[in-house]
């Protein structure tokens, strides 16, 4: 037990390591890919009927008169000072702008990934009780269509569901027009809760549904698959077999056997999950008018706001890179057969 | 089976009971607002006057604060925060300009000359547009607390057209002292008759200025909120979450299903006077676009009917000059009409037709769904009329790609769209036609290069020189000149113009704009739902 806590301790300092490789690279080629990407900030500043002399003086204003070579500098540097530099478009700090967009999409990410493992594991545990019956054939549907359907389009379908026609839910926002949270840590939720404000807790939570359930049920057929699959593999286990042959009845096998063991590499594949969120979220988050960070990456692109970019992708790696490490941490630590 | 059923039983009584009490209990949260709620697309990034070049945020910045001068709906100057007419000295190089007294701002402190003196030079210093004022303003005395003088550089009888500019917006030199050089994005403190109750990039708040020194407004409020997709704006109105809908981005189809249900009393609809062009821009300083004959062969080849009906579906006008009507009072300058048969006839006589085609590559922003719908008919008008001599390849490449290109003449034609930055013909006309350095009829350096067209002629620019030291119908004249003679060169064709559009529920007043296509958020009135 002691060695094996020693080699996960010495896989974690070598992945920890890594990160700042991980990130150099990564921000590396954003400003790459930034600069080689058609376009130009300036345009999008000041418009295609500014003059010459406003655009140069614009241009140098914003540092964009230097050489790549001077700026890549620049930019590291920066980086290394944990700065993060200033929007070009409209010159606040990017951190600052990440500090107010970040719990948003934290607030609708860990609502989606809930939705999703309360779609997906009830769909996958009652496709694989039914293996080959109508119960399987739907949620095998389920779990592909929501692989299947593009974000937009179900986020489109579920405003007109839920919004046009029933009209129970708010169309887009975060927070009701008509009401005011002074928001301490930027997550409504639980500021509502902090405040015992129940108007707030209620408004943020219906302003939360429509998105969260659209991209939770988007994320859902990664759930149900891969527990469908872990639990069929689980139940075929010699441990499973002598628990039954113990007589220990159905249920318990299910919660105290197959279920901990079919878990492990849904561990693995929620770090996927986090990932593709963050893919998925974009289109959400636009969609429903959703101001996280999905939303400022969205315009910063289209405003070639070079720093809010670079911030956001760095920000955003941080964050896939810690949960992933965190994940990898946890299964050497509880999976006993892992080792490193 | 009867175990199944009885589940089904349950889960269907579950899902009836929450579908009720959601039904409920959502009924009460979704647009509860005493204020009248308007949405519109987008954002708004900055509530600063010197920062602000989106239409979105002018809207706000009107009924927030006041300028020196506004625009009728007949396009006059109207003396706001100015008390009369601005006056100019013999020489034009002084304005004079007489301000209101007893007028406080948002904290309380009174305007005066030195209030709008820091406001429009806090503009020239960050403004991200001054350089439309830059170079025509020298200095500014504040003789009196009620006397403005501006001393140009240069006359300039478009600085009429300029202290209407929403830019110029007066703000709080006590509230912004820490501000002269940095923008203040998230807040605002001026004259108008709303003030600034709440901000966010998303949702602002305004409530009325209980001490403006003009009427006062008709609601208790305004909530302004932006959505990011077309379909979320126009499923909000709809679906009565918003009272007001404002926007001319939305898409056309959208626009028409609007306008449908106006026809049928459901809801209101108005609009602004068209103060937006659309236009195509000739690449004049490369065969074959160098030819005049083939740039009218190609304007005579435009069918703006076909495009209206089909594209907007009537709803916005055709245009046949560079300069809305508003602005120019008469229509004289006029672009060749369509005409397929001459247009053949010149391709003709220019070495085209009987095997030899003219392909035109036209450009459109791919982010604008009116720009492909406009080129893909034209297209295919075009092949349906004149395959044998012209024909067009349409390309859609991202707005932000499109104007960094402009300039380096990658397209030969393409299709754009400007709203002047002030209202006045020369705001419309010079970001297109004006150059600063030319050879014979091709611009190098200048606007005329950022538009595209590259280019250029020396009477232009000379015609542009002298209405800078005219006014009135003269300078209109003078500047209707300037459009005449593109109209013959042919370096751009405009398509039409839009207006601002806004639709309202039933239960709010019609929704009415001034002059700079602005609505008028004050005179907004809820009834009763």
């Amino acid at each position: 037990m002691k060695s094996n806590l020693k080699n996960v301790f010495n896989y974690t300092l070598i992945k920890i390591s890594l990160i700042p490789l991980n990130l150099w690279i990564i921000s590396s080629l954003i400003f790459i890919l930034l600069r080689i990407a058609p376009g130009d900030p300036i345009d999008a500043i000041l418009g295609s009927g500014a003059d010459q002399e406003a655009r140069e003086l614009m241009r140098i204003k914003l540092g964009l008169n230097q050489s790549i070579e001077i700026q890549y500098i620049n930019y590291l540097k920066n980086l290394l000072n944990l700065n993060l530099g200033n929007s070009l478009s409209n010159q606040e700090p990017v951190i600052e702008i990440i500090r107010n967009a970040l719990p948003a999409t934290i607030e609708l990410g860990l609502f989606s990934i809930l939705v999703a493992i309360f779609i997906g594991f009830p769909l996958g545990y009652i496709g694989l009780k039914n293996k080959n019956k109508k119960y399987d054939y739907i949620s095998r549907i389920i779990g592909i269509s929501s692989y299947a359907i593009p974000p937009f389009w179900g986020a489109m379908m579920m405003q007109l569901i839920f919004s046009v026609i029933l009209r129970v839910l708010p169309i887009g926002g975060r927070f009701p027009i008509a009401e005011n949270l002074d928001s301490t840590t930027g997550f409504f939720i639980l500021d509502s809760i902090l405040k015992n404000d129940l108007n707030a807790f209620q408004g943020a939570i219906y302003h939360l549904a429509l998105p969260s359930l659209t991209l939770g049920f988007l994320l859902s057929g990664i759930f149900s698959r891969s527990l469908r699959l872990n639990l069929e593999k689980a139940y075929k286990s010699d441990y499973v077999d002598a628990a039954t042959s113990r007589g220990i009845n159905e249920k318990n096998i299910l919660i105290n056997y197959a279920f901990p063991n079919a878990l492990i590499p849904i561990f693995t594949i929620t770090g996927f999950a986090i990932a593709s969120l963050a893919g998925g979220a974009l289109l959400i988050e636009v969609t429903f008018s959703w101001p996280g960070l999905a939303l400022k990456l969205q315009e910063a692109i289209l405003q070639r706001d070079y720093n809010l970019v670079q911030g956001i992708v760095i920000v955003t790696s941080i964050i896939i890179i810690s949960i992933n490490l965190l994940i990898d941490i946890m299964i050497a630590f509880f999976d006993p057969r892992i080792k490193y | 089976m009867h175990k199944k059923r009885y589940l089904r039983k349950i889960v269907l009584l579950i899902f009836t009971l929450v579908a009720i009490l959601s039904q409920y209990a959502c009924k009460k949260k979704i647009n509860t607002s005493q204020n009248i709620t308007i949405a519109s697309s987008g954002k708004i990034e900055s509530l600063d006057p010197a920062r602000a070049s989106t239409l979105k945020s002018y809207q706000l910045l009107n009924a927030l604060g006041d300028t020196l001068y506004g625009l009728s709906n007949e396009g006059e100057l109207i003396p706001k925060l100015a008390k009369s007419k601005p006056i100019f000295s013999k020489d034009k190089l002084k304005i004079f300009i007489k301000l209101r007294e007893n007028i406080l701002f948002h904290d309380g402190t009174p305007f005066d000359s030195s209030s709008m003196k820091f406001t429009i030079e806090r503009f020239q210093n960050i403004g991200t547009l001054n350089y439309i004022l830059n170079k025509k303003i020298k200095s500014i005395e504040t003789p009196s607390k009620e006397l403005l003088i501006i001393n140009l550089n240069n006359p300039s009888s478009s600085i009429e057209g300029l202290l209407t500019s929403i830019n110029l917006t007066a703000i709080s030199p006590t509230f912004y002292k820490d501000h002269f050089d940095k923008f203040l994005n998230n807040n605002f403190i001026g004259t108008g008759e709303y003030k600034l109750k709440r901000f966010s990039n998303e949702i602002q708040t305004l409530s009325p200025n209980t001490i403006y020194w003009n009427k006062k407004p008709k609601n208790n409020g305004i909530n302004f909120i932006g959505y990011n997709s077309f379909s979320t704006l126009y499923g909000a109105f709809i679906s009565k979450q918003v009272d007001v809908l404002l926007s001319n981005s939305i898409d056309d189809t959208l626009r028409y299903k609007l306008n449908l249900l106006n026809k049928k009393n459901y809801i209101r609809e108005s609009q602004s006077e068209p103060i937006e062009i659309s236009f195509i821009s000739l690449r004049t300083n490369k065969i074959p676009l160098n030819n005049i004959d083939i740039r009218l062969a190609i304007a005579k080849s435009l069918d703006r009917e076909l495009i209206r009906n089909k594209v907007s579906f009537s709803l916005r006008s055709s245009a046949s000059s560079l300069i809305p009507l508003i602005l120019k009072k008469d229509n004289s300058v006029s672009w060749p009409d369509f005409d397929p048969k001459e247009s053949k006839r010149i391709f003709r006589e220019q070495g085209y037709c009987d095997g030899n085609i003219l392909n035109l590559p036209l450009t459109y922003r791919s982010n604008v769904p009116t720009d492909k719908l406009i080129a893909f008919y034209w297209q295919q008008s075009v092949k349906a009329q004149m395959k044998d001599c012209f024909s067009i390849s349409i390309n859609g490449v991202e707005s932000t790609t499109i104007y960094k290109n402009l300039s380096e003449g990658i397209y030969p034609s393409v299709i754009l769209d400007w709203t002047g930055a002030y209202s006045d013909p020369e705001a419309y006309l010079s970001p297109l036609l004006s150059c600063d350095k030319f050879i014979e009829n091709h611009c190098l350096k200048g606007e005329a290069v950022f538009s595209g067209s590259f280019w250029a002629s020396e009477k232009v620019e000379k015609l542009f020189k002298e209405s800078e030291s005219l006014e009135g119908v003269e300078r209109l004249n003078k500047l209707l000149e300037i459009e005449n003679l593109a109209s013959k060169s042919l370096p751009y064709i405009p398509i039409w113009t839009s207006s601002q559009k806004a639709w309202s529920q039933n239960y709010i007043s019609k929704p009415t704009f001034n002059g700079a296509g602005i609505i008028n958020m004050s005179e907004l009135l809820k009834n009763e739902k």
